[in-house]
């Protein structure tokens, strides 16, 4: 019987041998060993049919950590040692999905203080301010969370194109990860009526107007979604209701399937494998290359240079092994301590932002006095701008329709197997075109645009509104 | 080809798997779809026609419209910008509507004169009662706003425009 204290040999006890040796992780050994209070504890049947494992670090006790527990489970054992670089990822996906769990635990939070009724909302947001504890700094939070919350799922889809991690096989995960943008949008978009004040009404009121411009079902649809002709109790209502719980459950199911695919299809980074050309050449080169560097101290052959001779072999013996690079860590500890630093960094983000910056209440909504100007929600503003020059049949649903259609299919339409740059300048140029043309509009729409949708100068007047 | 149990079968459920998704699609759309608008819809008084001058437009709060006399005819507009949906006030300075959103402008017949907007204004069926003289505006239909080649009340803009120069 092993001792406790000292770690079993990997491959003890599961490699089938009929006398397996029994370690601290077998069934009835000590799980926890002392006599303290909090070893009694852990040796308690209650607390062990919580954990099932006695927190060994060994890679046995951080694998099985990992299998018996629903939350590591998420994790896959080991990831590619790449995967914990910064720039691998930026870490943006799990920083989204950060986000969104502050936006779920905030947004519950004023639910307690919300009612989605066109008498009371105003107030009730007026109340949050000045009469519930923390009530100003949680919506504050939320409301940075959602503003941040797109911007970093934008990151992430152009991360995700310029890494090439899209292509085969995880071109549907990409076609979701397109779903989770518009849901995200839209999950926005709905938030952003509730506090029915003079800017959201309006936001709201040229937003769902965009729809209109849809051919033949335009008008049916816009009158679909708000519940009239014109914002009002139906509108507040469905907004509520698809923001509080229809969209929220379907991102959560979105993204458990987002996640899912990742762990399946693997890592997008490059394997170091037999064959594999590397910045040192094939490994075969790397195994039987001569060491370039020689100890200064080491004797002088015939011919004067340094060599340090280790032995003597027939050339025709030379052999590499052919055998993958194992270049795998435990997640536990060390991609999961990065994200929690993350996450962390994450929350103090959000919580500086909002105890530094307050989010807007206007006026009580008024429906006969449009405020100037009156812009859609700033991710909506690039298509605001392009209505402002072009037919609303191609601005209000050729080019987005197209950009969506463009996003879902781009894996299939781009079938270059290769991911480094330098083979892909076709698709990053067109792509990166794209992109520039879309924050540019976006940028335009937002700072650029005053009253009459005149073109104004952000450091002279300032009509921004988050 | 027979048609054994098995296929029978298969085909069945698929078939009564795309009738029930059919009707719950039907059901939600019917139930979500808005049989009254929540601002029109009703038949508003508007008094007779000399409370109107000509030249001006008037806005009636009741119905969320402006009766615009052109000098020649009466109308009654709808307030919402056919561009994006903001309400556009009539602006006594120019004698034009002007949008504040995105600066569609609008003459007072609501014939579109500059700006992204498609068309002109929407109006709403005008009647004239010829017993009590009086007016009344039928909000549950609206007549789609003249396209934007309408040029029957062309005016020069009055004076200065009601949108600030930034």
């Amino acid at each position: 019987m092993a001792d406790v204290q000292t770690p079993p040999a990997p491959g003890d006890g599961s490699d089938g041998s009929e006398t397996p040796t029994r370690d601290a992780l077998e069934p009835g050994e000590a799980f926890a060993p002392g006599t303290g209070l909090a070893a009694r504890i852990e040796r308690s049947n209650a607390w062990r049919s919580l954990f099932r494992h006695p927190n060994i670090d060994t890679p046995r006790g951080r694998a099985l950590q990992s299998f018996s527990n629903f939350f590591l489970h998420l994790y896959p054992v080991k990831i590619p040692a790449r995967v914990l670089r910064m720039r691998y990822s930026f870490r943006l996906g799990f920083i989204v999905t950060v986000l969104f769990f502050i936006l779920v635990l905030t947004g519950v939070y004023l639910m307690f203080f919300y009612t989605p009724a066109v008498g009371s909302a105003y107030g009730d947001m007026q109340h949050l301010r000045t009469g519930v504890g923390f009530g100003q700094l949680v919506r504050n939070v939320h409301r940075w969370s959602a503003h941040l919350m797109v911007l970093a799922v934008f990151l992430h889809m152009m991360r995700t194109f310029f890494a090439g991690a899209y292509k085969k096989p995880r071109e549907f995960n990409w076609v979701i990860g397109v779903v989770l943008l518009l849901l995200t949008l839209l999950l926005s978009f709905t938030g952003y009526l509730l506090p029915w004040d003079q800017l959201s009404y309006w936001a709201v009121t040229v937003g769902t107007n965009l729809v209109q411009y849809v051919p033949f079902l335009g008008h049916s649809l816009t009158k679909l979604l708000i519940g009239g002709d014109t914002l009002g109790q139906a509108t507040l209502l469905r907004f509520y209701a698809l923001h509080v719980a229809v969209l929220p459950l379907l991102v959560v199911l979105t993204i458990c399937i987002h996640i899912w695919r990742v762990r399946k299809d693997g890592f997008a980074v490059p394997r170091l494998s037999v064959g594999e050309t590397t910045s040192a050449g094939t490994f075969e080169e790397e195994a039987t290359a001569v060491p370039s560097r020689v100890p200064s101290n080491a004797p002088k052959d015939l011919y004067g240079a340094r060599t340090r001779v280790l032995g003597v072999v027939d050339r025709e013996s030379i052999t590499a092994e052919e055998r993958a690079v194992d270049d795998t860590v435990f997640t536990w500890p060390h991609l999961l301590v990065r994200h929690a630093v993350v996450a962390l960094g994450v929350c103090a983000t959000v919580l500086v932002l909002g105890v530094a910056f307050v989010a807007p209440l206007r006026g009580l909504a008024n429906p006969n006095l449009t405020p100037e100007p009156a812009k859609a929600p700033w991710y909506f503003a690039g298509l605001q701008e392009l209505l402002s020059h072009f037919d609303p049949l191609v601005a209000g649903l050729l080019v987005p329709a197209g950009a969506v259609l463009v996003l879902v299919l781009l894996p299939y339409i781009d079938r270059n197997p290769s991911t480094l740059a330098r083979n892909r300048k076709v698709a990053i140029v067109v792509f990166s075109s794209l992109m520039l043309i879309a924050v540019v509009l976006t940028v335009i729409g937002t700072f650029f645009r005053g009253p009459g949708w005149r073109f104004v100068v952000p450091w002279t007047h300032w009509y921004v509104e988050l | 080809m027979t048609t054994t149990r098995r296929r029978f079968l298969r085909s069945g459920w698929k078939l009564g798997g795309t009738i029930l998704t059919a009707a719950a699609g039907w059901t939600t759309y019917e139930s979500l779809r808005p049989l009254v608008g929540s601002a029109t819809g009703a038949t508003v008084e508007l008094g007779t026609p000399s409370n109107y001058a000509p030249g001006t437009a008037t806005y009636v709060s009741a119905a969320r419209l402006f009766v615009a006399n052109t000098g020649s005819f009466l109308y009654a507009m709808s307030q919402k910008c056919p561009h994006l949906g903001c309400r556009v006030p009539f602006c006594e300075s120019s004698g034009q509507f002007e949008c504040p959103c995105h600066g569609s402008k609008y003459n007072i017949g609501g014939e579109w004169i500059e700006g992204p907007a498609p068309r002109g204004l929407d109006r709403f069926a005008l009647t004239l009662d010829s017993k009590t003289g009086t007016l009344s505006a039928d909000t549950s239909t609206v007549i789609v706003g003249p396209p934007r080649g309408a040029k029957q009340f062309v005016t020069p803009a009055k004076g200065p425009s009601c949108i600030p120069k930034a």
